[in-house]
């Protein structure tokens, strides 16, 4: 079947019909029949045209450069990915299945009960450290009202398996805004000029924290978390860890 | 053992995409990111046009290019690297517009179908651009990640078939009810013809679907 008689072979035109001809759509037996009708049509020749000018104007779309914040991101993900020694850039969402299912608990379960009574609860700080054996990389399920935006809870040795995740944000968290971080990068004695790559808050060893990616010269860059309760200029203690990333 | 100098000079001379993922196999640290910079603008705009979100776009091409990190020394030779690389970013965006389904498409404006935005001849190549770009975010997406990659990107039908995983006639068949609609919009299309055409569901939808399949 070629459906060759379902095919209107004259006016008035479908542009549709004239676009599946254009672009190669059509049955060649029925193109070959339709085509020199359209051409000897003047309304039907102009919608041609006016598809090959629209091909032209997709066509004559400039290049879009990758923005520098957006490479510099990329290039710090896979810089965390490929130094030894540190935990792989795994999904947040990976890593919390992993952890429920350790519990029994499948993922989409936990979250379908929240969602559906409203449910808010959280672990106390540190009760989730004394669950975890050390090296552990799965993260503890901590969950607050905001059940999909929880804070990655993580140990001290596996910063890097929260590399994928602060890199796609730009949340201060409770350090609220760029000045209260230079702020407390400044008491660290730590030089940072322009936004950060990544930042996020997280749940370090049980203690609320943020998380900044920010860049350290070339190819390399630098883990910084830090005490929103105690971090400022003068208060180098406020630094809870800070950690390059570069290639081997 | 492969010395750091010795990777560094592999990166260094690298003549091909190929060359970049034997290396990073063998272990060189900067050979990826080599690949992924000489590759990254073009994947940027795919990824922009097709999510419309830089955002999105941003965390799509992050997962990518982990993703492809990952895999990279398993890959076998018989693919392009650019087409293997290009694959896996445009099946982020595909599986990110899958999740946002939900979300309904944003209808082409309704400013009647032969009246452009602006007269054609008054506008700068910048505008046009513009408009152009305006135009091909308000296509439904299944019609504008074929576009994207045939049309603005140059990608073949058949390669464009492989990288969706639907029928080169399916790719053939929604790039032109893409154009059919940008032709209107951006004005190509004057009053009495689009005004006299069967609307984009009419009467060969029917063979549309059978031909597709081709």
């Amino acid at each position: 079947m070629t459906g060759m008689e379902r095919v209107p072979m004259g006016p008035p035109w479908s542009v549709d019909l004239i676009a599946d001809l254009h672009a190669g759509v059509l049955p060649p037996e029925v193109a070959a029949q339709l085509r020199p009708r359209v051409e000897a049509d003047a309304e039907a020749a102009e919608i041609l045209r006016a598809l090959d000018a629209t091909l032209e104007d997709l066509q004559a779309l400039p290049p879009i450069p990758m923005p520098d914040h957006v490479a510099a991101r990329i290039d710090a993900a896979l810089a965390a990915e490929a130094r030894p020694g540190i935990a792989p850039v795994v999904s947040l969402n990976d890593a919390r299945k992993r952890r429920n299912r350790r519990l029994g608990l499948g993922g989409g379960v936990l979250v379908a009960a929240a969602a559906a009574f409203g449910i808010v609860f959280a672990v106390a700080p540190g009760g989730d450290q004394a669950n975890n054996t050390p090296g552990d990389a799965a993260p503890a399920p901590t969950t607050n009202s905001n059940s999909a935006s929880a804070p990655l809870s993580l140990q001290r040795n596996e910063l890097g398996s929260a590399v994928g995740e602060v890199l796609k944000a730009q949340n201060y968290g409770p350090l609220e805004t760029p000045d209260r971080l230079a702020g407390c990068l400044k008491g660290g004695g730590i030089t940072s000029s322009g936004t950060p790559l990544g930042i996020s808050p997280i749940n370090l060893e049980g203690k609320d924290a943020v998380m900044a990616i920010l860049p350290a010269g070339l190819g390399e860059f630098r883990l910084v978390v830090l005490d929103p309760k105690t971090c400022g200029p003068d208060q180098p203690a406020g630094v809870l860890a800070d950690t390059t990333i570069k290639p081997r | 053992m492969i010395t750091l100098a010795k990777v560094r000079l592999v990166t260094a001379a690298a003549s091909s995409d190929a060359d970049l993922i034997s290396a990073h196999a063998a272990g060189d640290p900067y050979a990826f990111s080599e690949l992924v910079k000489r590759h990254r603008d073009r994947m940027w705009a795919v990824a922009l046009r097709t999510l419309r979100d830089p955002e999105e776009a941003a965390d799509a091409l992050q997962e990518a290019f982990i993703s492809a990190f990952r895999a990279a020394s398993s890959f076998r030779a018989e693919s392009q690297v650019t087409t293997w690389l290009h694959r896996i970013v445009v099946n982020a965006c595909l599986d990110r517009m899958r999740r946002r389904q939900t979300r309904p498409t944003v209808p082409l404006p309704e400013a009647g179908p032969g009246e452009p935005v602006a007269p054609r001849d008054a506008m700068s190549d910048r505008e046009t651009s513009l408009m152009v770009q305006q135009a091909l975010m308000e296509l439904p997406e299944e019609q504008r990640a074929p576009i994207v990659l045939v049309d603005v990107e140059g990608y073949s039908v058949a390669e464009t078939a492989k990288l969706l995983g639907i029928a080169e006639g399916t790719v053939k068949s929604r790039c032109a009810r893409g154009r059919a609609k940008l032709a209107k919009v951006l004005g190509h299309l004057r009053n009495r013809i689009a005004d006299a055409n069967v609307p984009a569901d009419g009467v060969n939808v029917q063979e549309q679907r059978q031909w597709e399949g081709r």
